[in-house]
């Protein structure tokens, strides 16, 4: 436990090292500062469209912070032959790649952090009221981005940094397409046909699962269990990837 | 490299001011622009969804922005291309976006060109669309009722959208009286259910103010019911004596009523001799 916490406290320092960082939070903060300037152009509810942008904006850059840092992650260590120097201590591979991926989380989640803060204070200004769903939703985004993250340390072992992110980021956007793909298993004729789609659609997290946007811009009533399914969903998704990214790190060759 | 690092600034300068008024000459060549271009590379709402990543929301508020800016050049005798298309659009990707249903619908009545039943119609499906996604808004169903009253002057069409509202849960006061005036306007039910809904309306008031009004409307309706009973009495009176009765003793002594007939407020109605019709002394403060 003490190597896992030692790995992630490391890569968490490492990557708020990294000026890549700063500067997606800095797009993060503007681009949620200046929904000041959309709310001005619109007739009618200004909130509803600083809301929408500040919570697009939320999820978008820490899409990004997760794909672009982890590839630096793995990868330097491996380049710099620093892993040898990890491993050669009392670390145990699976406890390094584990160590990783809770840095990355970590690096995700004070990203996330920052920008619903300056989101509930612009929401404040505009509704002179405390919107405590923001940070829910703030929360599901967390969740959606931990499930991004453990695909990337899985592609981070499996392959090299820009294919690496290139995957993760598709499998950000099918994500968000896997309902579409259920759908398609409906007007489909033929069982096998079917059959494999469906198998595909459960293979790729339906990243779906974790927005509730639509229901925090409006004020809509959240199913509890909604919310308890989408956590186990997530748990039982990063257990599965991070299993498949030990496993492949155990017996990766990293000469 | 001194000289040369001016030499640089100079022709970055002069490569920038070359491309400046490019740009600017440019902007000067009259292209051909024609009407709707923008309108044409639209994408569906499936589309749109897919491509927005989880956040429809946002493209519905991008597209929205974008409409008011589109829209705002135009003119009010040109007719809105793909009006109903783009806000249908909007509210595919964002059924519950109130402001859309509601401006969408106010910028098509702007429009005065082209075929107006068409555009009643396409102004009413919008709303119908919003009524249909937002269950509990009455505020939208009252802005349906006055934009067919005000802009359309389809009063039969406004009173249904104003029965909408009416019916929907934590209605305003404002709008039972605007279904009840509507109705007694337009003479769609009987006096007596006139009677009956502003009495349940004066007895359901949310405050002292509504409660007034609805009591004042009352008042109204029963006078209205009063005046055809005893003008009819009062010209059965002038038929058998020449002349109009100057008080109500006079009707009583001739057998034709009991007593003297009052108002809501318990004041007598007044006679007007010169045409033989009631009066009725309306006190707001009184009701």
């Amino acid at each position: 436990m003490r190597a896992i916490r030692a790995i992630a406290v490391n890569t968490f320092r490492e990557a708020i090292r990294d000026r890549i960082l700063y500067l997606f939070i800095g797009f993060a903060i503007v681009m949620v500062i200046s929904t000041k300037l959309f709310g001005m152009l619109t007739v009618g509810d200004e909130a509803k469209i600083v809301k929408d942008i500040g919570l697009a904006a939320m999820q978008f850059f820490s899409m990004l912070i997760a794909v672009m840092m982890s590839m630096l992650l793995i990868s330097r260590e491996v380049d710099n032959r620093t892993v040898f120097n990890i491993l050669a201590k009392p670390v145990r591979r699976w406890q390094f790649v584990l160590g990783k991926y809770l840095g990355l989380v970590a690096i995700v989640a004070a990203n996330l952090l920052l920008i619903t803060l300056v989101l509930v204070v612009m929401v404040l200004i505009y509704t002179g009221q405390f919107d405590p769903m923001l940070v829910f939703a703030a929360a599901m985004t967390m969740l959606e981005m931990s499930v991004l993250a453990a695909f990337a340390t899985l592609f981070a072992v499996l392959t090299r940094p820009i294919l690496g992110s290139l995957m993760t980021l598709a499998m950000f956007v099918v994500g968000h397409m896997s309902a579409d793909l259920w759908m398609l298993t409906r007007q489909l004729p033929g069982t096998f046909t079917r059959a494999v789609i469906a198998t595909v659609y459960y293979l790729v997290p339906n990243l779906e699962r974790f927005n509730f946007r639509t229901e925090v811009v409006h004020d809509l009533p959240i199913p509890p269990a909604a919310v308890g399914w989408a956590v186990v969903y997530a748990s039982a998704c990063v257990g599965v990837l991070l299993f498949l990214a030990a496993l492949r790190f155990q017996t990766k060759d990293l000469k | 490299m001194r000289a040369r690092t001016l030499v640089s600034l100079v022709v970055v300068g002069a490569l920038l001011a070359v491309a400046v008024a490019a740009e600017v000459e440019l902007g000067k060549i009259p292209r051909e622009d024609p009407l709707g271009r923008e309108l044409l590379y639209l994408p569906s709402p499936e589309m749109l969804k897919i491509m927005s990543l989880g956040n429809p929301g946002l493209a519905a508020d991008i597209l929205y922005l974008w409409s008011i800016q589109y829209y705002s050049g135009f003119k009010p005798d040109e007719r809105f291309l793909y009006l109903e298309t783009i806000y249908n659009l909007i509210t595919d990707l964002d059924p519950l976006y109130f402001d859309v249903y509601r401006i969408g619908a106010l910028i098509m009545g702007i429009q005065t060109g082209g075929d107006q039943a068409q555009l009643k119609k396409s102004v009413r499906r919008l709303f119908d669309k919003g009524l249909e996604n937002l269950p509990e808004s009455w505020q939208l169903a009252e802005a349906a009722a006055w934009d067919l009253f005000m802009r359309f002057q389809d009063q039969e069409a406004a009173l249904h959208y104003a029965e909408i509202a009416a019916a929907r849960p934590d209605a305003s006061g404002r709008i039972k009286r605007m279904v009840g005036v509507w109705r007694d306007k337009g003479r769609v039910w009987t006096i007596d259910d006139s009677i009956e809904y502003w009495k349940r309306a004066a007895d359901d008031a949310e405050d002292e103010y509504d409660r007034t009004m609805c009591a004042s409307h009352l008042y109204d309706a029963l006078v209205a019911r009063d005046r055809n009973t005893l003008e009819a009495v009062l010209a059965t009176y002038s038929e058998r004596h020449g002349s109009c009765a100057e008080s109500w003793g006079e009707l009583i002594e001739a057998g034709l009523i009991r007593e003297v007939p009052l108002d809501l407020v318990g004041k007598p109605y007044g006679i007007e001799s010169s045409d033989c019709t009631i009066v009725a002394f309306k006190k707001i403060r009184d009701l």
